[in-house]
């Protein structure tokens, strides 16, 4: 419950009612989800075919980066042609089904956000390893090379944007993001020096985490940066090897991407944790004004109002 | 915020929450509207922080953890422990875990757990950033206006919605009715009998706006009609009384007949009436339930309460026929013409044809009475009609995402800029949607 899944649950519920069931029937669904995704679920040929299209702002940018490749590692003989309005699209036939495909199948067509948006990160890891075998190849005598890649820039968000460096040493992911109250960039940077702090005190092999208001060095320079105007607010993550190793990177890839998604629920979690501490604070005063209410206001106090604001004894 | 998002359509029962996105035709999220939280019930705006705290169950129970400490509320994070919808139904049956349903009767009461529970809905079940939607949310006739600035406090404060529209069930109720091939005229005029799983409310609606002084609410609805059932199970010892295999065998085999005194001899005539319902164990192990004549008598407690209850007696017909009589004159033909069912409690087979039938005699009775006493002057009768549609069983959230994709659905909200400005009383009032000229 504390971390956001990686999948669509509702893509995955409808993937398996409709793989269980037996009789077929037509679907006609749009989906959103985070970051201005948008699925298509729909039938439209035959209700058999289950057409699924996705549309994710940042395409272009994914694009430039090996997102082709990626999906069609993923989702092979299923890509079918793109419908309009869409930036990708899958045929699922259910008549040429194999039963033990299905559970595969579901999985990763629910995770089909993920798999768009995990090009840039493949690339950015692959880079790392590629510099890091130079850098051990070269070693110490000769010149220093580049030792760093160019930084890609996915604009995953009207006004936010993720960016990627890889190095010899490490990957650099850095989020823009903006804050749309005071409070929540309070509550985040709370949040925030909570990550600084676990790391400190246990977690030491978590990544570096880094929060400043204005851009930071490595994207200075980078068209696009400072041009959003208002509180935003830029988060540098710093992932060192260990978190880059063949076992630990598709995690990584995903923990990585529902990072903003995660930090904006939580600084929401917190603000509703807030009002219900308010609500029973306010309960509590309540309830002491009220024993604090004289008793008896008989007696002398016997005059009522009518309603239309004329005051009269009540005669005893 | 430039690309069009849906608006996200949340219609929040007493029993089910219905949760989707604007546009579809079915919501997207159906499940109870329940949350399990840790520790013992209550809790909330009602529990003083003051008071010690009151072990409900033994302390072996609840895990250990019993309820909690003063230090571990402070750093804990036993606010993000919670469940909702059928997970919450699951955890609650094991230790460590209260269930609470934060509406009652319709309208919200725990403000703490309502707020969490759309937290969850928001974030985890349909995925978006509320910042980047518009939200249309729904309410039961008469919700006070406090109600209504709770929910965007909630609403605006915690999440930053984008956008926010409150509608009256009733009136998207009607909406939804538009897909009916008997509707001929998109009017928001006419009575809607909304029947759920905590109340039923007979409500006309006039032009778009409910005439709040001639609502009528029964206190029958689904949850009664379970207790029915099993209670007619209980008593026949049938080896299988759960609420759950009384409330399946409601919805599959119960339905209405023309007349409870013909259908009691059909039944010992038709031997096949009688039906068997299997119901699957808790560890696999299956038995047989005999289904007889709560079939027909189930929903019959609409037509005659008192085989249920004994302090409310009035069949839902006239009720029905009592509303529109107390509503001004001039709707009221279209208040009798324009009768629509809307959830999940007028599903029973040959509900709306019963209705119809009920109502008109009771109209036509009227009519040929004042007939008699004008004198021979003939009336030109009065249309009755009762409106069964395929979108009744979600009507309300139907409604919402049919109003919820119209382009000018977004002119019709209140932003988050303007509540800024103004504060939370300004979801007092909305403008119309889907009334007259649009
Ligand atoms: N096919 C069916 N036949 C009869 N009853 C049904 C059927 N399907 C659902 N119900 C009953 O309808 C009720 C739920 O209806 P609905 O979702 O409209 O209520 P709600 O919106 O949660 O409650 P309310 O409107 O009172 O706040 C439950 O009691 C359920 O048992
Ligand atoms: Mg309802």
């Amino acid at each position: 419950m504390l971390l956001l899944e990686y999948h669509n649950l509702l893509l995955k519920y409808i993937l398996t009612e409709r793989f269980a069931s037996t009789t077929p029937s037509s679907i006609d669904q749009v989906i959103s989800d985070f970051d201005g995704v948008t699925f298509h679920v729909s039938t439209p040929e035959s209700k058999t075919k289950i057409l699924i299209s996705i549309s994710i702002k940042c395409y272009k940018d994914l694009l430039q980066h090996g997102a082709q490749q990626v999906l069609e590692r993923e989702y092979g003989p299923y890509i079918t042609e793109t419908e309009p309005g869409y930036d990708f699209s899958l045929l699922i036939d259910l008549e040429n089904l194999a039963e033990e495909a299905k559970e595969d199948l579901i999985r990763r067509v629910s995770l089909l956000r993920r798999n768009t948006m995990a090009a840039p990160f493949e690339k950015a890891i692959d880079t790392h390893h590629a510099l890091a075998e130079a850098a051990k190849a070269v070693s110490s005598e000769s010149a220093p090379q580049a030792t760093e890649s160019e930084v890609m820039v996915i604009r995953y968000r009207d006004e936010e944007a993720m960016y990627i460096q890889a190095s010899a040493d490490r990957v650099t992911v850095i989020f823009s993001t903006v804050f749309r109250e005071e409070t929540d960039r309070i509550f985040g940077k709370v949040f925030l020096s909570e990550f600084v702090d676990a790391r400190r005190r246990a977690i030491q092999n978590a990544p570096q985490v880094l929060y400043r208001n204005d851009p930071p060095l490595e994207i200075r320079g980078v068209p696009g940066v400072g041009d959003v105007q208002g509180d935003v607010g830029y988060i540098t993550f710093v992932l060192f090897p260990r978190h880059l190793t063949q076992q630990r990177r598709e995690e990584s890839i995903s923990h990585i991407q529902t990072f903003r998604d995660y930090f904006h629920y939580h600084i929401k979690a917190a603000k509703a944790y807030m009002h219900s501490r308010m609500r029973r604070r306010v309960a509590d005063f309540l309830k002491v004004l009220n024993r604090a209410k004289p008793e008896a206001e008989e007696g002398e106090k016997k005059e009522r109002k009518t309603a239309t604001g004329r005051s009269f004894r009540v005669q005893a | 915020m430039a690309s069009q998002t849906p608006a996200v359509v949340m219609d929040n029962g007493t029993g089910y929450s219905k949760l989707g996105f604007a546009g579809n035709d079915s919501p997207s999220f159906v499940f109870p509207t329940a949350i399990a939280t840790k520790g013992p019930a209550g809790g909330g705006a009602s529990g003083g922080a003051g008071r010690p705290p009151v072990a409900q169950k033994p302390s072996y129970l609840t895990g250990g953890a019993g309820p909690t400490g003063h230090l571990s509320a402070k750093r804990g994070t036993e606010d993000l422990d919670f469940f909702i919808g059928d997970e919450a139904l699951a955890q609650a049956a094991g230790p460590g875990y209260t269930i609470n349903y934060p509406i009652r009767h319709g309208q919200v009461d725990n403000w703490d757990h309502m707020e969490r529970f759309w937290q969850n809905s928001i974030f985890k079940y349909l995925r978006v950033e509320p910042e980047d939607h518009y939200f249309l949310l729904t309410e039961p006739p008469l919700n006070p206006p406090e109600s209504r600035e709770n929910t965007a406090e909630i609403m605006f404060e915690s999440f930053n919605c984008a956008g926010l529209y409150i509608a009256v069930q009733a009136v998207l109720a009607l909406a939804a009715s538009w897909t009916s091939s008997k509707v001929q005229d998109r009017s928001l005029t006419g009575t809607v009998i909304d029947s759920g799983d905590g109340v039923t409310h007979v409500i006309p609606v006039a032009e778009g706006y409910v005439i709040g002084s001639s609502i009528k609410s029964i206190p029958i609805a689904g949850r009664d009609i379970t207790y029915f059932v099993q209670s007619l199970l209980r008593d026949r010892g049938e080896p299988d009384s759960s609420l759950k295999t009384a409330e399946q065998i409601k919805e599959e085999l119960c339905y209405v007949c023309p007349d409870i005194v013909k259908e009691f001899t059909r039944f010992d005539r038709e031997p096949e009436r009688f039906q068997k319902y299997v119901v699957e164990q808790l560890g696999g192990k299956k038995v047989t339930v005999d289904v007889g004549y709560e079939r027909f008598l189930a929903p019959e407690i609409f037509f005659n309460p008192e085989i249920y209850s004994s302090d409310f007696l009035t069949p839902l017909p006239n009720v029905v026929d009592n509303v529109i009589q107390s509503s001004p004159i001039d709707v009221r033909r279209g208040l009798y013409k324009n009768i629509v069912l809307s959830g999940g409690s007028t599903l029973y087979k040959d509900f709306g044809r019963r209705l119809q039938r009920d109502i008109r005699h009771l109209v036509d009775d009227r009519l040929r009475a004042s007939e008699a006493r004008s004198g021979g002057a003939k009336s030109g009768g009065l249309e009755v009609q009762v409106i069964t549609h395929k979108r009744q069983r979600h009507g309300p959230w139907f409604g919402g995402s049919l109003l919820g994709q119209t382009p000018e659905f977004r002119s019709y909200c209140h932003t988050k800029a303007e509540y800024d400005e103004v504060g939370p009383s300004i979801v007092r009032r909305f403008a119309l949607l889907g009334g007259p000229g649009t």
